[in-house]
């Protein structure tokens, strides 16, 4: 009798809590609906940035325009355009990308076909690494709208992404054809470059350059990607010069600030490059100037700066990794970085899980080998690392970093003239290569 | 006016034309299933995928899937009777892949923080019942089939995590459904062979096994259970 009563009393327990669970569940993807996503506002010098003033007016015109008529999509078109690029400009993916997201969706419910939200839902997935799901969406997009430019911009992302490089250029060729601008230059310029043609990327960026109106932030970012390209040819000057322009057309541009920090690198001027690549991390929300960060603090000695800082970094970025876990929707996938994160702390184990799962989301993109192969290599696999680096290796990219890593690799595989000719590719132009990878890299010359 | 092969001053050859015009329609059948494609995969033997997924099955049970071992255990310990087992481990199998199947094909969608929390639940259950009741009562047969639906929709969204090959939607669930069944006969085996064989004819084999061990795991799914619903938000 009294297991009786205990056994009625368990099971309307187990229905109680099945229905809270239930409850809490609808309560809370409701709350989530019916999230308000507002401008956020600008800290310090980002308050400072010209297009600042007439992007809060521009807001409030839209959510004005939204709220008398929550059926005009145009205007749920523009806040999500308006969020993309707020996004861009503060590097707050986080927050911006899912406002962006909730204004698609809004439009996409009530006509799933339109052209323009399902193009910057792709675009949105890229920025948020979903890669195949991006390229998937802008598909569909283009098939709607074959004559738009635009489109054609994200399909060469994803396919670049997803490692398919002659559908790429072919997707590139299609846009410069429908319009030569700004990001169709900027895509030829970085296809160029992918297949090692560092002349042609550095002439196709300044055509960008030159299509893009001075101090806008996509010309300035193009300008800062020519300085990029310079670098990694060894022309360090022009690198600094188009740096420092990038800077005197939009002050405080935190990429810029990057860049010249790493031109400080390259003079052995520790203390500003670190100077730079603080200020750069506390203008915009971007892992990289931490993670340059903590290579800095390595070199420099400070192991406590070094380890604290890396510590943010993979902690930041799990962060991310959860939410993409939990929302299917939105959430960053951020295992390439993440392996490289966990590699500056001798975590191999865990560096490897992000590579390989990176790797099985991408397994034909260049990075994805690099990064698998150079976990096995720092991981002492160098027979395991061999096949990826060979997969890394395809388009010829004349990129210094994977130069070095691929004749590292080499070497140690015992194929000495392969590892000698990557290696003397490496440092043929004086390139900038961070400081341990250079050491060893010299060392294995070297030795050969 | 740009020349036509500007992007690309030597015009690479396209020889994966097909390939691409392949992938792509391919991404088009991924949003139709909308399982994340396992594209490491893509071109792998089959005899590759088959042990991919097998092992990715087995594992999700040994070592990874704690809470799964604890609600076999608990299908375990209600009776030593092995048909008493049989029946309870047919309607859990049965279950789970017919979920596993359906949420893999997008036919039902069920969000983690539903089906994780009362996965829990189910295990509490599960382990009380066992303190409760002495036999197998067709009830709980029911029930176990209930608590499987739910685990299938907990195995597919770890399965959805790694993706699955393109073409292979068949060869793999099956392959990922059969690793979890022999990681459950494992478990179910070892408890044969460790504790209810050689101890199931002592008197306090309730007293002294059935009780502690499902409280033990009623206390376990408890804390899961508080966890998954309150803190994994």
């Amino acid at each position: 009798m009294k297991k009786n009563i205990l056994y009625s009393v368990l099971i309307i327990l187990f229905i109680s809590l099945v229905g809270f669970v239930l409850l809490k569940f609808k309560k809370e993807d409701s709350i989530k609906a019916n999230t308000q996503y507002v401008l956020l506002e600008r800290n310090g010098a980002m308050a400072q940035m010209p297009e600042w003033p007439d992007t809060k007016l521009n807001a409030s015109k839209i959510l004005k325009a939204i709220n008398a008529n929550p059926g005009d999509l145009k205007s749920h078109i523009s806040m999500a355009n308006l969020f993309i690029m707020e996004a861009r400009a503060t590097g707050n993916y986080a927050y911006y990308d899912k406002a962006a997201m909730k204004y698609i969706n809004n439009v996409l419910k009530i006509n799933p076909q339109n052209f323009e939200a399902l193009t910057l839902k792709s675009l949105l997935f890229l920025s948020q690494h979903h890669f195949a799901d991006g390229l998937a969406m802008a598909e569909i997009a283009k098939n709607i709208n074959p004559y738009n430019a635009f489109v054609y911009g994200i399909l060469v992302d994803g396919n670049v992404e997803m490692g398919n490089y002659d559908s790429a250029v072919a997707n590139a060729e299609k846009m410069m054809s429908i319009r030569p601008d700004l990001r169709s230059y900027a895509r030829a310029s970085y296809l160029r470059e992918i297949y090692g043609d560092y002349p042609g990327a550095i002439e196709a960026m300044k055509l960008a350059v030159d299509a893009g109106a001075p101090g806008d932030e996509g010309t300035e970012w193009c300008r800062v990607q020519l300085g990029h390209l310079y670098e990694n040819s060894g022309d360090f000057k022009s690198a600094e010069m188009h740096y420092s322009i990038a800077l005197d057309n939009r002050k405080n541009y935190a990429y810029a600030l990057a860049g010249m920090a790493r031109i400080a690198l390259s003079k052995k001027e520790y203390a500003k490059a670190i100077d730079y690549f603080q200020q750069a991390d506390t203008l915009v929300n971007d892992f990289s100037f931490k993670e340059e960060l903590v290579d800095v603090y390595q070199l420099t000695g400070q192991k406590e700066k070094a380890a604290t800082t890396a510590k943010i970094v993979i902690d930041e970025m799990n962060k991310n990794a959860t939410t993409a876990a939990s929302d299917e929707n939105i959430g960053h996938y951020a295992d390439r970085e993440l392996a490289y994160a966990y590699l500056k702390i001798n975590d191999y184990s865990k560096a490897l899980e992000h590579a390989l799962a990176e790797y099985n989301r991408r397994p034909n993109n260049i990075d994805a080998n690099e990064t698998l192969a150079w976990v096995y290599y720092q991981k002492g696999d160098f027979a395991k690392a061999l096949p990826y680096i060979q997969v890394a290796l395809k388009t010829n990219s004349k990129n210094p970093v994977l130069l070095c890593r691929a004749g590292l690799i080499y070497e140690k595989t015992g194929d000495k003239v392969k590892a000698k000719d990557y290696l003397e590719q490496a440092f043929k132009s004086n390139a900038f290569i961070p400081e341990s990878l250079k050491l060893n890299s010299e060392q294995a010359l070297k030795g050969i | 006016m740009m020349p036509n092969n500007f992007v690309m001053k030597i015009r690479y050859s396209n020889p994966f034309k097909k390939i691409v015009l392949l992938i792509t329609v391919l991404l088009l059948v991924q949003c139709g299933f909308a399982h994340s494609i396992n594209y490491a995969l893509q071109d792998a033997p089959v005899n590759e995928v088959v042990w991919f997924y097998f092992a990715l099955g087995f594992k999700h049970i040994i070592p990874f899937g704690i809470d799964h071992i604890l609600f076999v255990i608990g299908l375990c310990l209600l009776s030593t009777n092995i048909k008493t087992i049989f029946w309870q481990a047919t309607a859990f199998t049965v279950a789970h892949s017919i979920t596993l199947a359906l949420s893999m094909k997008n036919i039902i969608v069920a969000p983690g923080a539903v089906v994780e929390p009362i996965i829990a639940l189910s295990i509490v259950f599960v382990a009380v019942e066992n303190i409760l009741l002495t036999e197998l009562k067709p009830w709980r047969v029911l029930l176990v089939f209930l608590f499987g639906l739910i685990h299938g929709m907990g195995f597919a969204s770890a399965l959805n995590e790694i993706g699955l090959p393109a073409g292979k939607f068949y060869t793999s669930v099956i392959a990922f459904n059969a690793g979890v069944e022999i990681g459950q006969i494992t478990v179910i085996t070892a408890m044969f062979a460790c504790i209810i064989i050689p101890l199931r004819n002592k008197t306090w084999y309730r007293a002294g096994i059935v009780y502690p061990l499902s409280a033990l795991i009623a206390i376990v799914a408890s804390y899961w259970s508080v966890q998954r619903i309150f803190f994994n938000g």
